[in-house]
């Protein structure tokens, strides 16, 4: 059920960045491509630095829920 | 008329204080989204050495964004102190996305920027995740009204003259905002931000690594900047290309002094790689071409023609000649707003308004009717920018920006071997290349701006027209002051920087003054170095 939620979620982000994408046409289109481009260049670090914990195999240093 | 060296002198203040303000500027916008990167993997995975990582990299980011903030504020100031004209006459446009600049995202940054710095312990990690990305947003909104308003000065949309009010008005919000190099400005630019930033860590992270200091986070810090960076860069020059595009369908002066281009050439014209151009004799004294690039280039077409320089000074002499009746009846406009006859007048030639003031210099009594064709051929030579600065400022941003892409592959490359901290000449390479994005921001910078002359809004508005009538005296106190001033905060930004660089993050220990590196090469090694330190 959660991965189910998490699917339809994931969805629903993605038709409102084709939505927003439609809409801006023309007119937004750089704007848009930053918003996407930037999340992107985020993500993609990120991947690399989790990436790079889980091919260590290091020791695990994951701290409680909450702080 | 303002006396010129005041005008010059002016424009020197605007530049060094810009130049000095750009210094902090792509650091902050690069900066938060990569913290943002370093905290959102803390979240994910919980790792306490990401929020150490997060930690330290905002401490360095609240120094220079602190200081690209102080250096900032004294810039608009500027405008009203020695552009009063300017912002009398376009004040209406241009102040519309500086004050949502203030209220909106610099409002949003500066709150936002002290909960992540101090509200580690009383907000949950998803909230504070959520404030750090607030922050980048916040930040980037910023430069993005920012150069919303310099959009404006580059290609004036959305906005009519009055001659009533004998200013310019808001026409068009929506295509001041989405005008094509408000956009393609704004993503450039702050996507240049994120290479800036991109090559900061990984030059400190590698400077750890090569100290064998912080190996934990240094080794962590560089594999997510070296991806970070390779995909800004990639992003930077796609866009820089697509910057070109627009700016030369907007700006043709522009983009003829940016190549050098001195003569209108047949389509697909030739591309020059090196030159020395010389505006006395208006031609290049020497220079290396590579045949049918150019226009692909720059018209992504193979038939489209480029204005050469040539062509704007016959262009701006017709426009000149069309745009002093435009000038004749402001004039009369100015004593008496219902005169039918001026009105019609005015509305026939206004498209030229601009044009007609930039011979009013050259005229006799500042009389444009008065203009002789020798005044107009005159002012005809001023619509064309400074073409050797031009032609190398562009070239300098380019060749650094390949540079760094070069940089950001190989990065990449050796961190995903896990093998970077066996290739020496690489770690003492990367701080050196911290600089260089620098250096590459403040030639983009002068390429826009130089390129903009002899106008401060495009067309509309000459530069000579546009400053405050100041004594030289003043304005020579006040440039010294600033230079003075913004000297010493670059020098507290060094010093604060290297200090806490210095110290390293304030740490639980990760990796510090790690074990002497064992007798195996490459990924072995690296791999099991990690294991020990992790």
């Amino acid at each position: 059920m959660k991965t189910f939620l998490q699917f339809l979620i994931y969805m629903l982000l993605a038709v409102v960045a084709i939505v927003m994408g439609v809409i801006l046409g023309d007119y937004g289109s750089w704007y848009f491509a930053w918003f996407v481009g930037t999340a992107m260049i985020v993500l993609v670090a990120a991947a690399g630095g989790a990436w790079m914990d889980a091919h260590d195999g290091t020791v695990d240093e994951t701290e409680p829920a909450g702080h | 008329m303002i006396d010129s060296t005041v005008v010059e002198l002016s424009r020197w203040q605007f530049a060094v204080t810009a130049l000095y303000h750009y210094l902090f500027v792509p650091l902050t916008l690069g900066l938060s989204f990569f913290i943002a990167a370093v905290e959102t993997v803390y979240v994910t995975t919980g790792k306490a050495i990401y929020r150490e990582m997060a930690e330290f990299w905002a401490k360095l980011f609240v120094v220079n964004m602190a200081l690209g903030i102080a250096t900032g504020l004294t810039m608009e100031f500027e405008f009203g102190t020695n552009w009063s004209f300017y912002s009398g006459f376009v004040g209406d446009i241009f102040g519309a996305p500086l004050a949502i600049e203030g209220l909106m995202a610099f409002f949003m940054e500066s709150t936002f920027v002290g909960l992540m710095i101090f509200g580690w312990k009383r907000l949950s990690k998803v909230q504070h995740l959520l404030v750090t990305y607030l922050v980048a947003f916040g930040t980037n909104l910023s430069a993005l009204w920012i150069l919303i308003a310099n959009s404006f000065m580059q290609d004036p949309a959305g906005a009519k003259f009055n001659p009533v009010t004998m200013r310019m008005e808001l026409d068009s919000f929506s295509s001041l905002i989405f005008s094509h190099d408000a956009q393609a400005k704004f993503v450039h630019t702050s996507i240049a931000g994120y290479v800036t930033a991109a090559i900061f860590v990984t030059g400190i992270s590698a400077y750890y690594m090569y100290r064998n200091r912080h190996m934990a986070m240094a080794r962590r810090s560089f594999r997510m900047a070296a991806l970070f960076g390779v995909l800004a860069t990639a992003g930077v020059i796609t866009l820089g290309d697509a910057l070109g595009f627009v700016g030369g369908q907007a700006q043709p002066s522009k983009l003829a002094a940016m190549e050098a281009m001195w003569q209108t050439e047949p389509a697909p014209a030739a591309f020059n790689v090196i030159a020395w151009p010389s505006q006395e004799q208006k031609r290049n004294l020497f220079e290396v071409q590579v045949p049918y690039v150019l226009t692909p280039l720059l018209t992504h077409t193979m038939t489209q023609e480029i204005p050469g320089v040539d062509w704007i000074e016959a262009d701006a002499a017709k426009r000149i000649a069309n745009g002093i009746p435009a000038v004749a009846a402001l004039k009369v406009l100015s004593k008496d707003p219902t005169n039918a006859d001026a009105l019609a007048q005015f509305n026939s030639h206004q498209q030229d308004l601009g044009y007609g003031f930039l011979v009013k210099r050259y005229a006799p009594d500042q009389d444009v009717e008065k203009a002789t064709p020798a005044d107009i051929q005159k002012a005809a030579g001023d619509a064309v920018p400074n073409v050797f600065a031009m032609f190398w400022s562009f070239r300098v941003m380019v060749g650094l920006g390949l540079a760094m892409l070069a940089y950001f592959v190989l990065a990449v490359i050796f961190s995903v071997r896990n093998d970077v901290e066996n290739r020496k000449w690489f770690l003492r390479l990367a701080p050196w290349m911290i600089p260089i994005p620098f250096i590459a921001n403040e030639f983009g910078w002068l390429t826009a701006e130089i390129g903009r002359q002899p106008w401060t809004v495009y067309g509309l508005l000459p530069t000579w027209m546009s400053a405050s009538s100041h004594s030289v005296g003043y304005m020579v106190f006040s440039l010294i002051g600033f230079v003075t001033l913004y000297t010493v905060f670059i020098v507290i930004e060094m010093t604060l920087m290297v200090k806490f660089i210095r110290k390293g993050p304030s740490s639980h220990g990760h990796g510090d003054h790690a074990p002497p590196r064992p007798a195996l090469g490459g990924r072995a090694a690296a791999v099991a170095m990690m294991r020990k330190e992790d």
